[in-house]
């Protein structure tokens, strides 16, 4: 017997090397060599640096008053683009799923928007935003499109909003629609014959069971908003000032522009990783709890 | 067993094809210019040298490619040595950090490019830096660039790219008008009553990208420092200085705030240069990197370089002097006299010429006698009259923190105090870092 165990779990490792080295070398050793930096105050050129604990990780939080307010900055971000993102996934993925012939249709051209890169697409939105919208206000009667869009910082998180949602619906829309796709027909026929309304079947009978989609996409939009960098670079680059800029950005910013501070720009990273553990790692808990089978 | 081997075979071979793959992949860019180079070889008493360079400018590659091959001939003819050089050209916009790189793991190329004024320092300092100043191309170097490149007393870098800059103005506009390029604050400020009397916009503005509103702390810092307040940089390395001195430099910004184009923030360069070139506007503080934007989009245009004033003191209205693209040999070269040979050959009597000209770049040795373009003329003419300075050494740190401080001070966010004592923290920041 324990011989059989070693076999399959060495033609398993065997199976994943490849995968793993690929991962250990390119990913997992440069996230612990990243974490060891944090603690010294190396600046990505000297050869020699210096242990200073947990100081640059003091000064992030404690002095830094440009990196706590990327910090709001960001969180506001994830709260409205994990609720819209996945609201308007959602109901895209209900109307869609209640067309009969043109399903194919109408959930490619929702999905398209995912398939162009994001920094191509916020090029693309930042022409809008300058070009096309001005024109258009000018042409019509539309004055509130003539917005200084991506020049003022009260807009210009709106703007943000716009395209990452233009670029992000899409997939988790497929998400959607394949878990709509999966509950079981006889419940819904159930409650139609029990008289509950189109709406009481909907979050009675399809929300319960689509959670288990909910938490993924949940996951997906947490993490990657968290994570966000493009949409902010290509559209504002962070500014006018620092306005709109997100941690990533000020990560950025504080390694390869600033005084290159390598350590210090880890430490923010590392602050940024355990922010995403916590808040991904409640937010499966609580939602995992709220999964049902049929 | 037998399950178990085939995996292990599957996994070698896998490996065996990915190396394959970035094996080639690696070895393709450096392989054509070494057959272009090893051209001219043959004999079998010849030194085999191999020479790294690297040079983040992969636009000029075929100028250096040539330029090599003629350096690799002239090596073979008088010294027997058969050179054959690994060109590396990374883009620009990771060249910096992929040098970094190579040097902080012992992987120095032999030669290569840097930014003078921005990276000399801190490159000198963490010892990446060959003195060349015993080196025969020093004698070559013009009086105005030779002090970039200067660090300590020691020539570190042979200079390629050089700029002379201040503003840009439209002639055109300008000639129509009867106007010159003003001297002063207040010819400035008739200057733009003119222009706007006569239903031209003044100012181009473009600071969707912080470094263009950045331009003004160079300008301005550099004829303060270089009139009235000569130690400025100096004592703002040692913590007892503070951009208050400079407030005057708000005084030409809001000047060029308050009569410029409309919404700002939403124009980068490139658009920028557009809209000027098709005379949106008479004036754009910009420097002439420009030029090839700028007469692509509308290839009549005529445009001259003047010194921004920044205050009623006409001597403090000056060209600023900088180098960008330096060429530096690495002190852990192990064939140092190849590139040595190498670096002199960049500013070689006979070659160079061409060579500088086919770059588009300015003239930066006695040895450069080519035609240059009428906006370097422009530009030549202050500098001949010795109304020119060397761009202020500020730090990298500085430079990005004024263009997000004029950013926000232009959308009105903070004020002027916020934006110099944002600039305060930074350069003590940077002293702290680099102490």
């Amino acid at each position: 017997m324990p011989l059989k165990r070693y076999k399959k779990y060495a033609s398993l490792l065997m199976f994943t090397a490849p995968a793993f080295l690929l991962y250990a070398v390119f990913l997992l050793i440069p996230t612990l060599g990243g974490m060891f930096y944090s603690f010294t105050d190396w600046n990505g050129l000297n050869k020699s640096y210096h242990f200073v604990g947990f100081a640059n990780f003091a000064e992030a939080l404690g002095e830094d008053s440009d990196f706590v307010h990327s910090l709001w900055f960001t969180l506001k971000y994830v709260v409205f683009m994990v609720v819209l993102q996945n609201a308007i996934a959602l109901l895209l993925a209900v109307l869609i799923e209640t067309r009969t012939k043109s399903k194919g249709f109408f959930r490619t051209v929702f999905f398209m928007p995912n398939m162009i890169s994001i920094i191509i697409s916020s090029f693309m939105w930042t022409f809008v935003f300058t070009q096309v919208l001005p024109q258009i206000a000018e042409k019509t009667a539309l004055a509130f499109l003539d917005q200084s869009w991506i020049g003022n910082p009260s807009v210009s998180f709106y703007s943000i909003l716009i395209v990452s949602l233009w670029n992000g619906v899409g997939y988790m829309l497929i998400i959607y629609l394949a878990a709509l796709q999966g509950v079981p027909q006889h419940l819904k026929e159930a409650a139609v014959i029990d008289g509950a309304s189109p709406f009481q079947r909907f979050l009675h009978v399809t929300v319960p069971m689509i959670t288990h989609a909910i938490t993924i996409c949940f996951f997906l939009t947490l993490n990657g908003a968290f994570k966000v960098f493009e949409v902010v670079y290509g559209l504002t680059g962070g500014g006018p000032g620092r306005s709109t800029q997100v941690i990533t950005l000020n990560i950025y910013e504080e390694a390869f522009s600033n005084n290159f501070r390598y350590g210090y720009a880890s430490a923010k990273s590392v602050i940024l990783f355990v922010m995403i553990l916590i808040i991904t790692f409640i937010q499966i808990s609580v939602m995992k709890k709220r999964e049902v089978e049929a | 067993m037998k399950k178990s081997w085939k995996s292990v075979l599957a996994t070698v071979l896998a490996a065996a094809l990915l190396a394959g793959c970035g094996a080639n992949g690696g070895n393709s860019g450096g392989a054509d210019s070494e057959a272009a180079a090893s051209g001219s070889g043959g004999s079998g008493e010849a030194k085999n040298v191999t020479l790294k360079v690297f040079i983040g400018a992969p636009r000029f590659k075929e100028h250096f490619d040539k330029f090599i091959a003629d350096f690799a001939a002239k090596e073979k003819a008088e010294k027997n040595i058969n050179v054959s050089v690994q060109l590396e050209m990374p883009n620009p916009d990771n060249a910096s950090q992929i040098l970094k790189t190579r040097l902080a793991s012992n992987d120095a190329p032999d030669i290569f490019a840097l930014h003078a004024v921005n990276e000399i320092p801190s490159f000198y300092k963490a010892g990446y830096l060959e003195d060349l100043s015993d080196q025969p191309f020093v004698g070559k170097l013009l009086d105005s660039v030779k002090p970039s490149v200067t660090i300590d007393g020691k020539v570190v870098a042979v200079p390629l790219e050089t700029l002379s800059w201040g503003y840009l103005y439209n002639k055109k506009i300008f000639a129509d008008l009867g106007l010159t390029p003003p001297q002063t604050l207040t010819e400035m400020k008739a200057v733009v009553e003119k222009l706007k009397a006569n239903n031209i916009t003044p100012f181009l503005l473009s600071y969707k990208e912080a470094w263009i509103p950045q331009l003004f702390l160079p300008l301005a810092v550099g004829a303060i420092v270089n009139t009235e307040n000569p130690d400025f940089i100096e004592r703002m390395n040692k913590n007892e200085g503070s951009f208050s001195e400079m407030k005057a430099m708000f005084d030409i910004i809001d000047l060029v705030n308050a009569n410029g184009t409309d919404k700002a923030l939403e124009v980068g360069g490139d658009d920028g240069a557009a809209a000027f070139a098709n005379g949106k506007a008479a004036m754009w503080v910009q420097g002439p990197w420009y030029a090839e934007t700028i007469l692509s989009a509308n290839p009549d245009f005529e445009f001259g370089v003047a010194p921004l004033p920044i205050n009623d003191n006409p001597d403090a209205t000056m060209i600023n002097l900088s180098t960008s693209t330096s060429l530096a040999v690495s002190p852990a070269s192990k064939n140092k006299e190849v590139a040595l040979d190498f670096i002199n050959y960049v500013l070689d009597d006979k070659a160079s010429n061409a060579f500088y000209q086919a770059l588009k770049f300015n003239p930066v040795a006695k040895v450069h006698t080519f035609e240059t373009y009428p906006w370097v003329n422009d530009a030549m003419a202050y500098v001949k009259e010795g109304k020119a300075y060397q761009d202020p050494s500020m730090p990298q740190s500085v430079k990005d923190e004024v263009g997000k401080g004029l950013q926000a001070y232009f959308a009105g966010q903070i004020g002027q105090d916020d934006v110099l004592s944002a600039l305060d923290k930074a350069w003590k920041a940077f002293n702290k870092v680099n102490k």
